[in-house]
């Protein structure tokens, strides 16, 4: 079977269990892990089975939340898993699109669930971004690819102009979609505001889709005035970084850190862009920017379920804590290692220096947030996904895995190229 | 062998506190005898691990001399504190109010996962690999700290962290511009490949590892971690952590010796002034543990002047890394020992000739000055290195006597700061004549360092070791190296 075909049959699986959810509620549950198994067939392996157990992990936390719509908010998860998984093998433009949007619109529901009623006060303010971030986006590709289309690696008859507000508005509109800084202002209000376990959804599982939508349609159509352009991308990750990992410094509430961290690990793998005009050392970026929205989303369940459940096992935490400062062999560092190979491949040392600066910067407060959260053994569901989160951290721990997953990615990035 | 520290941290956590602090002291013995085995009858240079790709390079074990120098320090001295750390610990569990078998196995798996690292660390022929077990070492140095030290120890554990994390991060830039311009991270492979290290990636590493070392300067977080550490963990992250950035330092400079030709007046000038500095300021202690830790930063001041040395100076990095870890290993147990015995003493104005009530303490501490001092110990033949590396770098003339009035003033300053501390500390006028009973165990360990580091200034146990690292290209006599 095609990926197609396997994507459709899960979304139908999915649809079935959103609707037997209402008779029985953990259809839902059975419909989503029973599609994103399916989904499995749409990826490779490499790196499908890291957004299964991103995902599997995010289905489990929301078994915690007693939520209005308890069921199809299963759904709504193994709907964004499929779409993320799906993303990476279409080389079909629209479907790129489709798949962000698939992952952005669950994301509007999910943020106002909460026990017993609808958060809409945060529903609203979440929605109004990311609406706007997400026909940013659309409107910054569709210029891009138009531009491609009539001047195709050359900025000829006032192309290069239009390429480059195509450009601009397709990397503004991920920033805000995705919380890089100064379009952040969202994240810290929504972070706090929303409950932990579908922020943490959020923070996670629905980051991946925005970076991997920009990258594969950035990559192809990358032509001279890309290595000009991607300046800007470094500014932005610059800006990012040091914003979130100051703000979360000074930032007292856990939840509050953990949005501020997010700034600042976005900054991070945003600052990949730096090599996508250069074909040859793509395949760094994108080796790092996944390992590091992978370190990222097991880091932030972990945490936020740990607020959810009033503290989640020490040592886990300190786990978590470590693999985002990237301490090696944590995931955390493998992404930052192969973020920094694209850097410096692309002699960007000021940015280099930037973020290791901020890496720096962030020690005490994921040392102070581990502090806080962790607490003693105790037998219940935080712990089991904080174990899932950690054990998913430390996979990288014997080194085969990593490169496993490099070797692939290295093959993926030759054949890349999205079809108009 | 060096697969049994590894299991020991997972093995004894599992046991009671004395049978933890012997399997771990076993597990650093076994690699030690291991390691002598292999210095006089041989074993393979090195062991592959894995392939990895491009820019990585082959992951694998390197077996040579510098390393099995370096593996022998970290073995015996982790072997020793374990032991010494038996009664010592339960000491501070109880001051803490902590449960002592439940904390015992906490502290014990930190313990070994440091010591472990360490060794790892020297053993590493991927720069990949290097960096791994360097973080390891920096994040496990920071949790016993964090967790066991004392005063504010969450700050000081932080301030270390984040000190040591800025040396890592500019260290691994240095090392990824490395692998970019090499294609690879395997010592070996760098070596055989030719194209150096380059300037950028030199400056990165040499400023990572300077902060590390640390000296005069970035050495700030080094009185407050090495004072507010646990004692054991002290004598650790003194004499083994610190010189391992002269250790990273010596392989860089193996690889590609332009840097620091480039560079070598300032950074000697600079690495002098730091350890003179380090030593004038050893008389302005009153807290013995800090007074320790600023004879470090003199020590280390010494094996940056070793580097800039050429051959004979890089093979005075390897044995003023031995002498100091041996006497410094024993002068912080030292000061664990009158801890314990004495109830948390440090201030050295309340000691003086606590000779009368600790002599088997009091005749370890002489030891360990010996070493620092350069005096009937392996630090005698490092001091003759680096020496040796004076005089063939700068030729005996006027020209020259400045830096050689410069380093034998640096050594003079060590052995006179040694014999004020053991006069103020062991010797005068003492407050009480009474002999304390005290644990074997706070003492035996630091006898056993001394005679090793006494044994290692006589053959066959220094011709071997001499001889072996004088076949290492670019280091002592060895040729064909980079260094000229």
């Amino acid at each position: 079977m095609t990926a197609v075909t396997l994507a459709l049959v899960a979304l139908v699986i999915l649809v079935l269990g959103a609707v037997g959810s209402f008779k029985f509620r953990p259809l839902g549950f059975l419909g989503a892990l029973i599609a994103i198994l399916i989904g499995l067939g749409t990826c490779p392996l490499y790196y499908g089975i890291f957004i299964f157990a991103i995902a599997l992990v995010n289905l489990l936390s929301l078994t915690a939340l007693q939520d209005i719509i308890k069921g199809v908010d299963y759904s709504l998860v193994g709907l964004m898993a499929l779409a993320t998984m799906y993303i990476f093998t279409t080389h079909d433009f629209a479907m790129v699109l489709v798949a962000l949007v698939l992952v952005s619109v669950p994301t509007y529901i999910l943020v106002m669930l909460r026990a017993g009623k609808a958060n809409i006060e945060v529903g609203i303010k979440y929605i109004t971004f990311m609406v706007l971030a997400t026909v940013m986006f659309l409107i910054g590709a569709v210029i891009l690819l138009y531009a491609h289309a009539h001047a195709p690696g050359a900025a000829a008859d006032g192309f290069g102009f239009i390429y480059a507000v195509g450009y601009v508005m397709l990397v503004l509109g991920l920033s805000l979609e995705v919380g890089v800084a100064p379009l952040h202002e969202w994240v810290p209000d929504v972070f706090t505001a929303g409950d932990p376990i579908p922020i943490s959804i959020i923070a996670s599982l629905a980051k991946v889709v925005p970076f991997v939508a920009a990258l594969w349609i950035l990559i192809p159509i990358s032509n001279a005035i890309t290595p000009s352009l991607v300046l800007f991308t470094a500014v932005l990750a610059a800006i990012s970084m040091f914003t979130g990992n100051i703000g979360a410094l000074t930032a007292r509430e856990p939840a509050r850190v953990l949005a501020y961290s997010t700034v600042a690990n976005m900054g991070y793998v945003l600052s990949c862009f730096v090599v996508i005009a250069n074909h040859e050392y793509v395949y760094f970026a994108i080796a790092g920017g996944l390992l590091m929205l992978f370190a990222n989303a097991v880091g932030k369940i972990g945490f936020f379920n740990a607020i959810k459940g009033e503290g989640a096992y020490s040592p886990f935490m300190y786990i978590l804590a470590f693999s985002f400062i990237g301490v090696p062999p944590l995931m955390g560092f493998w992404g930052k290692l192969y973020i920094l190979f694209s850097m410096a491949k692309m002699e960007y040392f000021w940015l280099v220096a930037i973020m290791v600066i901020n890496s720096a910067i962030s020690i005490p407060y994921y040392i102070r947030l581990a502090g806080e959260l962790g607490v003693s053994w105790r037998m219940n569901l935080v712990n089991l996904i904080c174990l899932i989160a950690v054990i998913i951290t430390l996979v990288t721990v014997l080194f085969v895995p990593v490169d496993w997953f490099f070797k692939n990615i290295a093959l993926v990035a030759n054949s890349l190229g999205v079809v108009i | 062998m060096l697969i049994i520290p590894l299991v020991a941290v997972f093995v004894a956590p599992l046991l009671k506190p004395r049978e933890a602090s012997h399997l771990t002291a076993l597990a650093f013995l076994l690699p030690f005898f291991s390691i002598l085995y292999c210095i006089f009858g041989g074993c393979p240079r090195e062991i592959l691990l894995m392939r990895f790709s491009p820019p990585i390079g082959d992951i694998y074990l390197n077996l040579d001399f510098i390393a099995h120098a370096f593996g022998l320090t970290i073995c015996l001295v982790s072997a020793m504190v374990a032991l010494f750390a038996l009664p010592y610990m339960e000491h501070r569990f109880e001051e803490m109010e902590l449960d002592k078998n439940v904390e015992f196995r906490r502290y014990i798996f930190i313990y070994n996962l440091y010591a472990a690292s360490m060794l790892w660390l020297v053993y590493s022929g991927n720069l990949a690999l290097l960096y791994v077990f360097m973080e390891l070492m920096l994040i496990s140095a920071f949790l016993l700290i964090y967790k066991y030290g004392y005063g504010n120890r969450r700050w000081v554990g932080l301030l270390y962290l984040v000190w040591c994390a800025i040396a890592g991060v500019l260290t691994l830039a240095g090392f990824v511009i490395m692998a970019f311009n090499n294609n690879t991270l395997a010592l070996n492979a760098i070596m055989a490949g030719g194209k150096g290290v380059g300037m950028v990636a030199w400056a990165f590493i040499f400023g990572g590892m300077i902060i590390e070392l640390p000296v005069v300067g970035p050495h700030i977080w080094l009185p407050w971690a090495h004072a507010e550490a646990p004692t054991p963990v002290s004598a650790l992250l003194s004499p083994l952590t610190v010189g391992l950035a002269g250790y990273v330092l010596l392989r860089i400079a193996l690889i590609d010796y332009s840097f620091i030709e480039a560079y070598r007046m300032p950074i000697l000038g600079y690495a002098i002034f730091s350890s003179l500095y380090g030593g004038f300021s050893v008389f302005k202690q009153t807290d013995f543990k800090r007074l320790l830790a600023y004879s470090t930063v003199s020590q280390m001041g010494y094996m940056l002047v070793a580097l800039t040395l050429g051959p004979f100076g890089l093979l005075g990095v390897v044995i003023q890394y031995m002498s100091h870890a041996f006497g410094k290993s024993i002068l912080f147990s030292s000061a664990g020992g009158i801890i314990a015995v004495h109830h948390g003493l440090r201030d050295i104005n309340k000691m003086g000739g606590l000779h009368d009530s600790i002599p088997a303490i009091s005749n370890a501490a002489v030891v360990g000055f010996l070493n620092l001092g350069g005096i009937l110990t392996v630090g005698m033949l490092g001091e003759f290195f680096i020496l040796r590396g004076v005089v063939d770098t700068f030729g005996i003339k006027t020209s020259s006597l400045g830096v050689i009035l410069g380093v034998v003033f640096m050594f003079i300053l060590s052995v006179w700061y040694g014999f004020y501390t053991l006069r103020k500390v062991f010797y005068g006028k003492p407050k009480s004549t009474e002999r304390l009973e005290i644990s074997r165990y706070l003492y035996v360990p630091l006898y056993v360092i001394g005679i090793i580091s006494v044994l290692l200034l006589f053959p066959p146990l220094s011709t071997v070791l001499i001889h072996g690292l004088d076949m290492i290209p670019g280091l002592g006599l060895g040729v064909g190296g980079v260094v000229p």
